[in-house]
């Protein structure tokens, strides 16, 4: 019973950050329609700027997350205009074939300038774990738990309640509507894929001191973001955020209890499962699956 | 339109273009070196061709080999078997070198060595850890780091004085991270320790605590943990914050203990390393001022003091293939396998020398490296508690 | 294409060992038909039905794997090993189409990503099967009448003729009315399916032919580089496969070959021509601006040329 009640807050941890990493690629993906590889190198993008700022300007942590989101959101903003605009009309695989360029490039980039040795990102909590009962949580990973769950919060609120959320809601659910309601659909765009990246960038800025900073580290996170996208529902972001701790449990019992080798094969054979009996996603209402 | 087939033309010339430039002219001897310099472990196979530079500055600084200079040829493998295969082939049939370093990861270098057959060429094999790699009766390779068997038998005079008795398994799911487990678990038993559970960690992975979880509740004594220096870092931080208080020993050599404990500070404390270098202390390796050269050599070009756990490797290889090539007299492949059969000499880690291994007849070449086991005590390195002098 | 520019292009290369400059240029013509071989069973799925499998990596895994397990483990000479090769990576498409009945676009995807994923895991863990990651080496070379196939030149052809096949088999298959099926599905599937139109058979039948192909590139594949490992299933193997595929020009059948000879050349030819810091980096610069000025692809823009030269 201690080990499952232990599971379970490593696995809400976890999703936590699954969540945040799903609710950037759900806009991106689910709303703009591009198929975004190169999410996970904004993450990664995130952590590194995170390291910049913490180990060599000595800002303080706030600062840190905010620079880290700031740069997600400009270089974001910045992809959007230069490589995806003039690609507008161009059918999905195009796209997505210009994010796996971007992809490549932004990885190997980072490589050449932090080198392949990965870097520990100070942060100001004590590193001994809260002991709650049977379990144990480092400071650090609760606060992290709770700025995602701000941040998820405040997402929803963006999309919902402001003058902005509404516009790019309009623009994704029918262009030329909105358009013709006067709706700048080029500056919607590169506002939602700057969003969507400065989330990400969050979530490495976050998730950088509890793990560790390296190039490759975006990779996984793409993969475990496309999933939870579609677990929740494409461009539903309560259902990415639902989606993305369901993940985290579920890979933390799988690991637990089946085997640590298989861990993301239950991750795996879920989704699977998941698709066959409700294709839409676990959490998304009477839409068209195509 | 008129750009759209300037960029389609040029692209067609630069993919002719490789097609036919010949090869480059002789006069320095060629050695190829492949390692991961991309990819998740790029880290060491960057560790490993800065070993490898400076073992080519100091020995053109002193004239070269036979009066001409080495020139290291280095590829990068991208973490990829097939990109071993083709670097291989590259390096020996465009840049005819007689020699090559590498591959770092067993599955690279298994990959890389039909090729060395194909084409008759031998290659030192720096880090790789799989018995297998000796024992394919490849008579191509000669290797200098030590099988994951060679590794626990040199830790096996210190298990009793550790006080090892239950012991868990945590590993990187690679043909290291397995190849480990076996050997040591096998050691292991046969001094009568009682082996607990074996958990496996993706390569990729930074989340272990479902494996730390299901270790903790063994309520063993040890846990041995192979895998690298940054995985290492998050299971120390995940076990501190899982409470799981027990000794940590990591093999495999890649632990990198001086990044442990900049990076995993006070969860690193106690714990113990094989290690086959040890820089903190390189008078205490078998050739002391050579160790030490390398360590100030290491130091003076900036790289980062962790890596010398690994750079090293990069340095002996080299050594190595540059005294075959003296003793053989002549750059050529089949001159310099048989002269690595006639070696003996003093590399940073030790001496190097090498004996038969595998099938009869089609032997390859294994070293007897020197072993070492370090522990973190007060937050810097040191010999381990049970062999300190008091 | 042309008559006279196909035949140039056959003649080019059947005669290819010849006038290369030496075995590694042959090593790189060699690992450029297998993935012209993978890059036109992608196709079949991408371009012509326009669904995006996005874990074909699996199926070119499943056929290197379940060639050289029957090879080495049972001793099965290589021409059944490659039959069941095909086979038995065709069943994975079967089965992968038959579970994907009800799903197309981004869920298709997933379903495909997920399976190579699970797939991946086996071959890691099953180490009674698969050897886990330490691989399977010393994979025999193939024998034609007690001939080997194991000298470059003698593999070369190999896979010259298995891409010719399978270029013949996509040809056949596209120009047939199953063909017009598939880009019904892809154009617009509602009305496909209003004037009857089978769409879930040929796709399960597209995914089928797809993965079955893909399993001969894999048995090619680890005959050639007599060395299989979990590594096959990598990602980046499906990556190379879609860039190819989209690159060339998906939907054609001529797209795929090109894309497979320009990235398969491309990173050797980085690999001579910049130090390892840039390689990976270029490419990655070059794929951009690649997709930037030719979107289609860039047989599309070839046609496009020369439809704008003969008017």
């Amino acid at each position: 019973m201690e080990q499952l009640l232990q599971h379970l807050v490593n696995g809400l941890v976890l999703g936590g950050t699954y969540a945040l990493l799903g609710i950037g690629l759900t806009l991106i993906f689910g709303l703009m329609n591009v198929v975004n590889f190169a999410h996970g190198e904004f993450y990664t993008l995130g952590a590194y700027v995170a390291f910049a700022g913490l180990a060599l300007a000595g800002v303080n942590f706030f600062v840190a997350l905010l620079m880290a989101i700031a740069a997600g959101a400009v270089l974001g903003w910045l992809c959007e205009v230069t490589l995806l605009r003039p690609l507008r009309g161009e059918s999905i695989d195009t796209t997505m074939l210009v994010m796996i360029g971007l992809w490549i490039a932004m990885q190997n980039g980072e490589l050449l300038i932090w080198s392949g040795v990965a870097k520990s990102i100070p942060h100001p909590f004590p590193t001994a774990p809260l002991v709650l009962g049977p379990v144990a949580i480092a400071p650090l990973r609760l606060f992290v738990l709770l700025l995602a769950a701000a941040l998820i919060a405040a997402s929803w609120l963006l999309i919902q309640k402001t003058k902005l959320g509404r516009a790019m809601r309009a623009t994704f659910q029918d262009r030329d509507t909105a358009a013709l309601m006067g709706v700048g659909i080029g500056r919607i765009h590169a506002a939602t894929f700057a969003f969507g990246s400065g989330l990400a960038a969050a979530a490495g800025a976050l998730l950088g001191p509890v793990f560790l900073a390296y190039p490759s580290m975006g990779d996984l996170a793409s993969l475990k973001a496309f999933s939870v996208v579609i677990l929740g529902g494409l461009g539903n972001l309560p259902g990415a955020t639902i989606g993305g701790l369901l993940l985290g449990i579920v890979e933390e019992l799988g690991a637990g209890y089946i085997s640590s080798g298989y861990r993301d094969a239950v991750g795996f054979v879920i989704i699977i499962l998941v698709l066959l009996f409700r294709p839409s996603g676990l959490f998304a209402r009477q839409e068209r699956i195509a | 339109m008129g750009k759209r087939s300037v960029v389609l033309v040029a692209l067609l010339l630069v993919a002719l273009a490789a097609l036919t430039v010949p090869g480059e002219s002789q006069a320095p001897i060629k050695i190829g070196v492949i390692e991961p310099l991309s990819g998740p472990v790029a880290a060491s196979g960057n560790y490993v061709r800065m070993g490898a530079e400076i073992a080519r500055d100091w020995i053109n600084a002193k004239g070269g080999v036979g009066g001409r200079k080495i020139d290291l040829l280095i590829e990068d493998n991208k973490s990829d078997p097939k990109e071993a295969a083709s670097a291989a082939e590259k390096l020996i049939v465009r840049d005819k070198v007689p020699a090559i370093m590498g591959a770092w990861g067993s599955s690279m270098t298994l990959a890389a060595m039909p090729k060395l057959e194909e084409y008759g060429v031998p290659m030192v094999v720096e880090t790789s850890s799989a018995a297998s790699v000796t024992k394919r009766g490849n008579p191509w390779i000669f290797r200098i780091s030590p099988p994951s068997e060679m590794e626990a038998l040199g830790l096996e005079r210190y298990v009793d004085k550790l006080g090892v008795k239950n012991v868990d398994f945590l590993a990187v799911n690679t043909d290291w991270g397995r190849g480990s487990i076996t050997a040591f678990g096998d050691m292991l038993k046969k001094k009568g320790a009682s082996v607990g559970v074996a958990e496996y960690m993706d390569q990729a992975a930074t989340d272990m605590n479902a494996q730390i979880t299901k270790i903790k509740a063994t309520g063993g004594d040890t846990l041995f943990l192979t895998t690298a220096v940054e995985q290492i870092t998050l299971v120390m931080k995940q076990a501190q914050e899982q409470r799981l208080t027990r000794k940590i020993v990591t093999t495999g050599g890649s632990s990198s203990p001086t990044q442990l404990i900049k990076q995993a500070g006070a969860a690193a404390e106690g714990s113990y390393h094989i290690v086959f270098f040890m820089p903190w202390f390189p008078e205490a390796m078998p050739d002391g001022k050579l160790a030490k050269a390398f360590v100030d050599e290491w130091a003076k070009r900036g790289h980062p003091f962790e890596g010398l756990t690994e750079g090293f490797r990069g340095h002996d290889g080299i050594a190595t293939i540059a005294e075959a090539i003296k003793v053989a007299g002549k750059d050529d492949p089949k001159a310099i396998r048989d002269a690595l059969w006639k070696v003996s000499l003093m590399g940073v880690n030790g001496p190097i020398k090498f004996e038969k291994d595998g099938p009869a007849g089609k032997e390859s070449g294994q070293s007897q490296p020197s072993i070492f086991i370090v522990q973190i005590r007060d937050g810097k390195v040191a010999l381990p508690d049970f062999l300190a002098k008091k | 294409m042309t008559r006279a520019g196909g035949f140039i292009v056959a003649a080019a290369a059947l005669t290819l060992p010849l006038w290369l400059a030496s075995a590694y240029h042959v090593h790189v013509a060699i690992m450029a038909a297998i993935f012209g071989v993978l890059a036109l069973s992608l196709n079949l799925l991408l371009g012509f039905t326009g669904q995006l499998s996005l874990g074909h990596a699996a199926f070119f895994g499943i056929g290197a794997y379940t060639s050289a397990l029957l090879t080495l483990k049972t001793e099965w000479p290589f021409w059944p090993a490659l039959a069941a090769a095909v086979a038995l990576a065709g069943a994975a498409g079967w089965l992968i189409g038959r579970l994907a009945l009800k799903l197309r676009g981004a869920y298709f995807v997933l379903v495909t990503i997920s399976f190579a994923g699970v797939i991946s895991l086996v071959s890691v863990n099953w180490i009674e099967l698969t050897n886990g990651p330490l691989g399977l080496p010393g994979v025999p070379a193939p024998e034609l009448f007690g001939w080997s196939l194991r000298s470059k030149t003698a593999y070369y052809y190999l896979v010259l003729a298995a891409l010719a096949l399978s270029y013949l088999v996509c040809a056949r298959l596209v120009r047939s009315r199953i063909g017009r099926a598939f880009v019904a599905l892809r154009e617009n599937e509602a009305l496909a399916e209003s004037i009857g139109v089978d769409v879930t058979h040929y796709l399960v039948l597209a995914t089928v032919v797809s993965a079955a192909i893909a399993g001969l590139g894999g048995s090619l594949y680890a005959h050639y580089t007599r060395f299989v490992s979990p590594e096959v299933f990598l990602f980046s193997y499906t990556v190379t496969m879609v860039i190819m595929v989209v690159a060339g020009g998906k939907g054609t059948l001529a797209g795929p070959l090109v894309g497979a000879v320009l990235f398969t050349v491309l990173p050797e030819t980085l690999r001579a021509a910049a130090s390892w810091q840039w390689q990976m980096l270029a490419y990655g610069v070059l794929l951009v601006l690649l997709v930037f000025f030719l979107p289609r692809g860039i047989v599309p823009a070839l046609q496009a040329l020369r439809g704008r030269g003969a008017s």
